[in-house]
């Protein structure tokens, strides 16, 4: 699923059981970067703040992002000149304290590169794109889908590859899978019973469909090239499951090498990474709404991080494709048990020799607990803790008394019931409406001045949208629906939380590309995740074309 | 940059990628309990 660091963890501890191979190490560094970094982080909060800003906001149209910059801006910066001063005047000792506080280093050299990505680059780029396109005849902004995610990840690579992770930050950049998973669990609450119901079940059956077919590709494949069976189980679960995380736990049960689990991981990153590019391009020349590029990215790309990426990279102004993504990445992390045990039983039939491990032991400890996250944070908001149980997408319905008026900045109060005259307008136009339902709902809105349940809510929208009514009388209707409808406050708020996870997480994880990671890809299991990658990319964007709607 | 920790591996800081999980967890936790006492 995630990146892991399996053969720099082999690596790790066949060295550190040598006695005296490591000497006490001090993680905190003296140079005065977090310092001057958390300087212009928030001088430039402070200059937002200030209107200092304001052409440079102009230019970039980025008026939307100018609270966000300020409270950002503050935030770290504050942090960042906190920590960095105690950096420079205290003395670092070895131990815990030293351990995690010199990765807020890290912390704040992926920020900083975030915020000129999202703040900067990216409108420049949407500028450029459009300037450029009488010239050009296209704008390569879009077509090149140079957005903040493919941007800062492309940042990260070119960071760690180019110019190198400077050696301040580096203890700081392993943190950004920690905030990936973050987002992930973050995301089980905005969730609707509703939604979950629908999208589980389609995920259920693509992912089912895509998973097992993929592992028997793979593992039919291995047989005709005649790899070992060790390889064959590990590639199997890599590329059929999620990635890395898969090939992990499935490499007990096979007893595959140290070398073997490299050779996957390489494949699964390398084939992921170029997924992650192309697969949003291809969705826009599609045309593909959130909810069919979620479920072709969340069923077609092998690897968790990557699937946050192309989801967050086709849809950059919007988590809707990425609640869609996750749903399906979730539901082939479930299916991990069911292959675990696939894998065992067919390595068994296979190898005379193999030694029996336990299944039970080998589930429960590699079964990634942040899968469980996410679904203990998507229960404890069905409870109605952050937003009324039946939301969707984080509006809610609610035509009570206390939610039908609104408190201005003045503290004067006014009612969102229709006024006299709308509801004239209706009346006026009330015969047009010829089906029963909608007479009755609307019948009810007339009386009440405002739609009494959800159902007329829905009917009410119905009508608007067949445009049987004048414009002015859409209007009104449009304006009824408005004072029912909220949004939930708290779930807007994780949306915000959540973006800038993914957006830390997946910068983060640009630097932890090298080339020495890709080029641990080669040979026979390239050539087999190549086919399978492909045939499980195209298969299911043929699959989601043809069976999944853009509504749910 | 695997060499140079002498905790975790160099993709994170954690001893294992359970430890990374339940801090996730722990995380997302605390967020989720601010965001519930603190957002009106």
């Amino acid at each position: 699923m995630y990146p892991g660091g399996v053969t720099s963890r082999i690596m790790t501890r066949s060295t550190a059981n040598q006695p005296g191979r490591f000497t006490a190490m001090i993680y905190t560094k003296k140079p005065p970067w977090t310092l001057i970094m958390g300087v212009i982080m928030a001088g430039y909060g402070y200059m937002v703040s200030t209107g200092a800003m304001e052409p440079l906001i102009k230019f970039l149209g980025t008026a939307k992002l100018t609270g966000e910059m300020s409270q950002l801006g503050y935030i770290f910066g504050g942090i960042a000149i906190v920590v960095g001063l105690w950096q420079l005047l205290a003395t670092p000792k070895q131990g815990q304290a030293d351990y995690y506080l010199s990765t807020i280093a890290g912390v704040i050299f992926i920020m900083l590169i975030a915020f000129v990505v999202k703040w900067g680059l990216d409108p420049l780029m949407a500028v450029w794109g459009k300037a450029a396109r009488p010239s050009l005849g296209f704008d390569f902004a879009s077509m090149l889908n140079l957005n903040y995610v493919v941007m800062g990840i492309i940042a990260g690579i070119i960071v760690v590859n180019v110019f190198k992770v400077p050696e301040w930050a580096q203890n700081g950049v392993r943190l950004s899978r920690l905030g990936l998973k973050t987002g992930v669990i973050l995301l089980g609450a905005l969730y609707s019973l509703a939604e979950l119901q629908q999208l589980g079940k389609l995920s259920v059956v693509l992912i089912g469909f895509f998973v097992l077919g993929s592992v028997w590709l793979v593992l039919w494949m291995g047989a005709r090239r005649k790899i070992p069976n060790s390889m064959g189980g590990v590639l199997a679960a890599g590329l059929g499951v999620c990635g890395v995380s898969a090939s992990v736990a499935s490499a007990p049960v096979v007893q595959a090498k140290s070398s073997e689990i490299a050779y996957t991981i390489g494949t699964i990153l390398l084939w992921g990474i170029l997924m992650m590019f192309i697969f949003p391009i291809v969705g826009k020349a599609m045309g593909m709404g959130p909810i069919q590029f979620g479920a072709w990215a969340g069923t077609g790309i092998l690897n968790s991080a990557q699937v946050a990426g192309a989801a967050l990279a086709f849809q950059p102004d919007g988590i809707e494709t990425l609640k869609v993504a996750e749903i399906f990445n979730i539901t082939r992390v479930l299916f991990l048990p069911i292959i675990v045990l696939w894998l065992a039983t067919w390595y068994v039939k296979r190898e005379t020799t193999a030694a029996k491990v336990s299944l039970g032991q080998v589930i429960i400890g590699k079964f990634p607990v942040f899968v469980l996250g996410f679904i203990l944070m998507f229960a404890l908001s069905s409870t109605g803790v952050f937003a009324p149980a039946q939301h969707y997408q984080g509006k809610f319905f609610d035509n009570s008394e206390a939610k039908m008026t609104k408190t201005g900045k003045d503290g004067k109060v006014t009612s969102k019931l229709l006024k006299d005259e709308e509801v004239a307008t209706l009346q006026a136009e009330a015969e047009k409406v010829q089906r029963e339902d909608q007479k009755a709902a609307l019948a009810r809105l007339i009386e009440n001045k405002k739609a009494m349940s959800i159902d007329d809510d829905t009917t009410l929208r119905g009508l608007a949208n067949a445009k049987v009514l004048s414009k002015e009388g859409n209007e009104v209707l449009k304006k009824a629906h408005g004072a029912v409808y909220h949004t939930a406050a708290k779930i807007a708020m994780f949306r915000d939380l959540i973006a800038w996870f993914f957006t830390f997480g997946l910068v983060g994880l640009g630097m932890q590309i090298t080339m020495a990671s890709i080029k641990q890809a080669g040979g026979q299991p390239l050539v087999i995740g190549t086919v399978v990658g492909t045939v499980k990319a195209v298969g299911s964007l043929i699959v989601v074309l043809l069976f999944v709607s853009e509504t749910i | 940059m695997k060499e140079k920790f002498d905790r975790g591996t160099a993709l994170t800081i954690f001893k294992n990628d359970r430890a990374e999980d339940f801090t996730a967890l722990l995380v997302s936790l605390a967020i989720a309990f601010l965001v519930y006492v603190f957002v009106k």
